[in-house]
């Protein structure tokens, strides 16, 4: 990206300056922004579902749900044939991503892009525009990672107000509709891509190490015996996992007509690899618990030259037993290797 | 996309979660609250699929009545105007308590307050109950009379501050995941204590110091040897003891008789275990019991509980964070249910119907001249009276006795024998077909209210989509027959009124207002709206006052194995399904996990007998035989089968043994005798 580029289309608004900004979006946008809900839990909604809660780091639920939900139908079939779901009218806006969050989209577009072309998926994802919030508004006053042009747009955030940059071509038309307000200086982009670039990067270099380990296939089966013992195959994991792609797919009649709908599924889960005989070549607790890890650590990065887990902390938080990705990666590495 | 705040309708930890509504008004999907005490953005696996059941297309959408012995659907009007009439005839040619209802514990406090008040000051009876009779009724009258009230004396956050478990006829990551978790943490990251003592080796007994596989129903034998080894080795809190707790006496005559090496021998365990159980437990700052299902489903269930009592009190662990008997209640409103009065001998509150000042005030309240004194019919009761002819006409909210009773025989007979059957659902279950009116109720999803859970927490249950067809929340149809009745005191405009006049007559809820409750929910006893709520009970003093050692000698279960029925079989719940599976098998991802009713068989017993994993058995007992699919696995002893009961095709209940705890009339759903052999 060319920083003179960025700098001239960069505006710094107030969070009540951006939802007006994100208002007049609505126009031509079916905008989606992270929002407080009554109980003060933040997710990805509409600007009326609840207070705008830009700051507070990653949502809880992961944002690439707002291309593949829990549950999305997949055709109604009736006499007359069948129904199949078209592309959205008003292209998706969705702010709230983090620079993990980013990199998981990015992951799972080639995912659903490659060999078989999810249509269902890309009905929202096509045109939709991407926003990422970065800067010094993480849980507990941490910085979050600049994401730079992984995205459409970026809200930094310096502390008080934002910085909106536009990095893709509509991300910079959408930054230009904000003309009238004032430039932000570059002295304090420049600093903060310094505070940015200083984060730490312990668990990146954690999660390679693990990796590693397991490429090298230095990690013993009672490894995950002893982290299986703790799992209480809540499936957690893989639902707030943003790189987390499978589901199953089922049917209901109602009213005379097919409804073919998908879920999110686990491998976590007996029932996901168990053949019709009842075999399953992933039948013990253990051999799923490495599965888990190992896919995202071992198996991604042969079949797509990348580690897909970006860290994002969310199973980490949603697990119930402490054993999300991090947690077992630590163990793992202070056990059979080093950073 | 709308999102809905509200509390999960499976276990009775009460996780709250966002409902996912999708345009058209179906439910897509959960988003755990990341702000509730308990959830804390996590759920289980039934948590997570707690949307999937509501928009099933098996829901019942019309009213049904039978006609010429088929069941067809109707309108409200005539389906109402028939239960009013009907029961109403029936009363008049055999006498009030003719007629039973049986409450829920799915549904909101606000509809089991409805169901015991119907009964009460409509029909005149007290034969009100509901599935607590068959879960936690030894829990409600054993704790009541050693403590002075019968529900979990702690908090969740409690079992986070722990240095000792004894978790003891409990599945706990199975059936209360998010408190077993809490457990493991515990354990693993603060080294924690864990005595595990079960017979089955379930997950916890992995992480265990000791797991003691007891036989099953040998409880107070093992309980009392663990007393007897406290007292002998002087480790018991004799402050406690001295300062608030009565009848320590006969509580030391009664464990005396049980010394390791006598107890060892009932309980298949060696005297080792029992010493080194008394020591772990009694050394702890801040030891907790935790217990369910396999403390209460026995003959003798009460003496379970009271033993379990004994031991808090007689090692001071009672009163105080971190400590306490903490039965863990099953469904998401079996707390509430009971605390609702829908039980044959109280109101709500525990406030007991053989009181006349009591009486006189719920006359009062509920403009009614005349309501009965005498304790009703229990669940178990009313089915053997039903059996027998002495009733005549049972109306069904939410339950499903065909599957959840023992001896689905018995219970068939029962329901056959009588004159009229009206059954209130949300699904077609095997009682519905024994229906004559099969009434639609709204599920959890689209009706407002407050369940409370195992830590006596009352919170928000809210409307996310419209009632399916025309189902109808249990409250409103309630309400629509007491109306139908010609009694005037039944008309709320919504569930909150209900909790208005419930806060207003119980005084345990005299505190709990929606208004209050909004965000968090507020635990019990609250006595008024200035209150916080109570989370650790009997701190300083027990309800009764004094702390009562109640002490038991330990007896037989009622059918033991034999060399005809070799096998004891021990049933319960899976974790992917919930009772009678009327919910989860539905849920696509909860049904794939477990499709077909299984046998847990020990390898060992497998080889002898030449069963293979996952080889179609039959299992027999003196009351039936029922085909499952054999999982062998050693989380079984050896000469032990253990079934769930979720699966209609192959019901475990069809062979639990009818056998009752004689004072809460709980059946010993976890012990009786039985064969397995290879299906042909």
């Amino acid at each position: 990206m060319c920083r003179k580029d960025t700098e001239r289309t960069m505006r710094l608004l107030t969070e009540r300056q951006l939802e007006a900004f994100l208002r007049s979006a609505e126009t031509d946008y079916d905008v989606r922004v992270p929002v407080a809900l009554r109980d003060g839990t933040r997710t990805l909604g509409r600007l009326d579902d609840g207070r705008l809660a830009l700051a507070g780091g990653a949502i809880p639920a992961k944002m690439t749900n707002v291309f593949f939900p829990q549950m999305d139908r997949l055709l109604t079939a009736g006499p007359d044939g069948p129904d199949i779901p078209k592309p959205v009218l008003r292209p998706l806006l969705v702010v709230g991503f983090t620079a993990q969050d980013a990199e998981c989209l990015e992951f799972i577009d080639r995912f659903y892009a490659e060999n078989y072309r999810d249509d269902v998926y890309f009905n929202r994802r096509d045109g939709a525009v991407i926003v990422c919030v970065s800067g010094r508004c993480g849980p507990q006053g941490r910085f979050l990672e600049i994401a730079g042009g992984k995205c459409d747009m970026e809200f930094i955030c310096d502390g008080q107000s934002y910085l909106v940059l536009g990095y893709s071509p509509v991300g910079k038309a959408l930054t230009e509709k904000l003309a009238a307000r004032q430039p932000a200086g570059t002295a304090t982009l420049t600093e903060l891509q310094k505070e940015s670039d200083s984060l730490a990067r312990e668990d990146s270099r954690l999660l390679q190490a693990a990796s590693r380990l397991l490429l090298e296939e230095k990690v013993p089966e009672e490894f995950w015996r002893s982290v299986s013992d703790r799992c209480i195959a809540c499936t957690s994991c893989n639902l707030v996992c943003p790189t987390c792609t499978c589901f199953d797919v089922f049917d209901r009649v109602v009213d005379g007509k097919v409804q073919r709908w998908r879920t999110w599924d686990s491998c976590q889960l007996d029932g996901f690899m168990r053949e019709a005989s009842g075999h399953n070549p992933m039948g013990l607790e253990h051999q799923r618990t490495r599965r888990r890890i190992h896919h995202k650590l071992a198996a991604d990065p042969k079949r797509w030259g990348q580690l897909t887990c970006m860290l994002c902390g969310r199973c980490d938080d949603a697990c119930p037993t402490g054993i999300g990705v991090k947690a077992v990666c630590r163990e793992m590495v202070s056990k059979y290797g080093s950073v | 996309m709308k999102r809905v705040l509200t509390t999960c309708p499976y276990c009775g930890i009460g996780c709250m979660f966002y409902l996912l509504v999708d345009g058209d008004g179906i439910l897509v999907g959960v988003e755990p609250s990341t702000q509730h005490v308990v959830s804390k953005g996590q759920l289980c696996v039934k948590g997570w699929n707690a949307h999937h059941f509501v928009n099933h297309p098996d829901r019942l959408t019309l009213p049904m009545i039978r006609r010429n012995g088929q069941l067809e659907s109707t309108c409200w009007d005539e389906a109402l105007d028939l239960v009013a009439t009907r029961l109403k005839e029936i009363q008049a040619a055999n006498g009030s308590d003719s007629v039973a209802f049986f409450s829920s514990a799915k549904t909101t406090n606000e509809e089991n307050y409805l169901m015991m008040k119907l009964a009460r000051a409509v029909f005149k009876t007290n034969n009100v109950d509901h599935c607590a009779r068959l879960c936690h009724s030894s829990t409600v009258i054993g704790l009541a009379a050693a403590f002075g009230s019968g529900a979990m004396t702690n908090s969740i956050s409690c079992v986070e501050q722990a240095d000792c478990y004894l978790v003891t006829g409990s599945n706990t990551t199975e059936q209360h995941p998010l408190i077993g978790s809490r457990i493991i943490n515990n354990v693993v990251n603060n080294g924690a204590r864990l005595i595990v003592a079960d017979n089955r080796k379930i997950r916890l007994s992995r992480l265990a110091d000791i797991h003691v596989r007891w036989k099953n129903g040998t409880d107070v034998a093992f309980l009392n040897s663990v007393m007897n080894v406290i007292i002998a080795e002087g480790l018991e809190d004799t402050e406690f003891v001295r300062d608030r707790t009565e009848n320590y006496e006969q509580l030391k005559r009664t464990v005396a008789d049980y010394p390791p090496e006598r107890a060892a021998e009932i309980c298949g365990i060696t005297p080792r275990e029992i010493v080194q159980v008394s020591r772990i437990f009694a050394a702890a700052e801040r030891a907790m019991i935790v217990y369910a299902m396999g403390i209460t489903q026995h003959t003798h269930g009460v003496d379970n509980v009271k033993t379990c009592a004994n031991l808090a009190m007689l090692t001071g662990n009672i009163g105080r964070p971190g400590t306490g008997v903490n039965p863990l209640r099953g469904q998401n409103n079996v707390q509430g249910a009971c605390d609702m009065g829908a039980l044959p001998d109280v109101y709500s509150g525990y406030q007991k119907v053989a009181e006349p000042a009591i009486r006189a005030k719920f006359k009062k309240a509920w403009a009614v001249k005349y309501l009965p004194d005498g304790a009703g019919h229990a669940v178990t009761t009313a089915i053997d009276a039903a059996a027998e002819g002495r009733l005549k006409a049972l109306y069904i909210m939410g339950e499903n006795p065909m599957m959840s009773d023992p001896d689905q025989n018995h219970v068939r007979k029962a329901i056959e024998r009588l004159e009229f059957v009206v059954v209130q659902d949300i699904f077609p279950t095997p009682t519905t077909r024994y229906a004559d009116i099969i009434l639609p109720a709204g599920s959890y999803a689209e009706k407002d209210g407050t369940f409370t859970s195992t830590e006596r927490r009352v919170q928000r249950v809210r409307k996310a989509i419209e009632p399916v067809g025309q189902s109808r929340s249990d409250w409103q149809i309630l309400c629509d027959v007491a109306v139908k009745c010609g009694y005037g005191g039944m008309k709320y405009s919504s569930p909150e009124d209900v909790m208005d006049e419930i806060a207003a007559l119980t005084p345990i809820y005299g505190g709990i207002s929606y208004d209050r409750i909004d965000r968090v929910g507020l635990q019990w006893p609250c006595p008024d709206k200035n209150h916080s709520g109570t989370a650790v009970m009997h701190a300083g003093k027990f309800a009764r006052g004094l702390g009562m050692f109640s002490p038991a000698r330990y007896r037989p279960s009622a059918e033991l194995p034999d060399s005809r029925y070799p096998f004891l079989l021990s049933t319960g719940r899976c974790y992917f399904h919930f009772h009678t599976g009327t919910m989860t098998r539905r849920s696509r991802l909860l049904d794939r996990e477990e499709p077909f009713p299984f046998v847990e068989v020990n390898p060992a017993d497998a080889a002898e007998l030449r069963i293979q994993n996952r080889n179609w058995v039959y299992v027999a007992t003196r009351r039936a035989e029922v085909k499952a699919m054999a999982h062998v696995t050693d989380v079984v002893g050896k000469g032990v089968l253990f079934m769930p009961f979720h699966f209609e095709e192959g019901p475990a209940n069809l062979l639990t043994n009818n056998a009752l705890d004689p004072v809460a009339k709980i059946p010993e759903y976890k012990v009786c005798a039985a064969k397995i052999r290879s299906a042909p």
